[in-house]
């Protein structure tokens, strides 16, 4: 399956069935995304490839050796690494295809700050509240 | 209140408008890609509250429709805020608050824009930390 960052420069393919999704709420994950938690999911490096706009890949080391990497022109994340590891990390909200599955874990919860809670008394709207 | 980003180069100054910060969560297409997450957590808040207090210079700037400006940092790419040049509010990233607002979220917009595989809800198994196991 196919993903890419918001502006189109940057476009991948991963190839993973049995894609493991889980959803992270660490700190580092909540100010990289500047969102209440990121999804993931680990894919073997043999199975991941760029297909266009690698040259315009940037990456952040997070912590020693944990490199985040996103586009500079838009500033999506699309992937994590440990460059000993032999797998990616998948930022899994960049895929343009359905992968099949749905998210099974979600870790790092007791980095979750009050002001971002997502669930409980939260009205939902399709698109816009009306008036808007 | 003050926020940063990831990396700590930029750090702004917000204050709430009368009334606290209405804080709501986007799921929108956009916002998804922008974020590469599930959704994005946002508040309003007047031009004349917010300032930058350090790292502008690391300000890129990404326009993801016409007129709507996402600025995000350019070393580490934590998205920072959105606007629209002519409007008299600035759209805030919730998340790199670095103090409790002392709101909570009102609104989830954009449901229908939400995919499958970034549901947060239903048989998902919760751990603080790690998985056991896990370090």
């Amino acid at each position: 399956m196919k993903g890419s960052c918001l502006c189109g420069a940057v476009v991948y393919e991963a190839e993973a069935p049995g894609l493991l999704i889980g959803h992270c709420s660490c700190r580092t994950c909540r100010k990289a995304h500047a969102a209440p938690f990121t999804a993931t999911a680990r894919v073997p490096r043999d199975k991941f490839r760029w297909l266009a706009g690698a040259d315009k890949l940037r990456a952040f080391e997070s912590s020693p050796g944990k490199n985040r990497h996103f586009c500079s022109v838009c500033g999506s994340h699309l992937i994590a690494e440990r460059p000993a590891e032999p797998h990616v990390i998948l930022r899994v909200a960049t895929l343009d295809e359905d992968p099949g599955v749905k998210p099974v874990v979600h870790i790092w919860r007791s980095h979750e700050m009050p002001w971002l809670a997502y669930e409980g008394d939260i009205k939902h709207f399709d698109e816009w509240p009306p008036g808007r | 209140m003050k926020g940063s980003c990831l990396c700590g180069a930029v750090v702004f100054e917000a204050e709430a408008p009368a009334g606290g910060l209405h804080i709501g969560l986007c799921a929108c297409r956009s916002c998804r890609k922008a974020h590469a997450a599930p959704f994005n957590a946002y508040a309003a808040v007047p031009r004349e509250n917010f300032r930058w207090l350090r790292g502008k210079d690391s300000v890129q700037t990404y326009a993801s429709s016409p007129g709507k400006n996402r600025h995000f940092c350019s070393i580490c790419g934590s998205q920072l805020v959105a606007e629209h040049p002519g409007e008299p509010d600035l759209l805030l990233r919730v998340a790199l608050l670095d103090e409790d607002p002392g709101t909570r979220p009102v609104e989830r917009i954009f449901c229908s824009q939400e995919v499958p595989w970034l549901a947060s809800e239903g048989d998902i198994k919760r751990f603080d930390e790690w998985p056991s196991g896990r370090t």
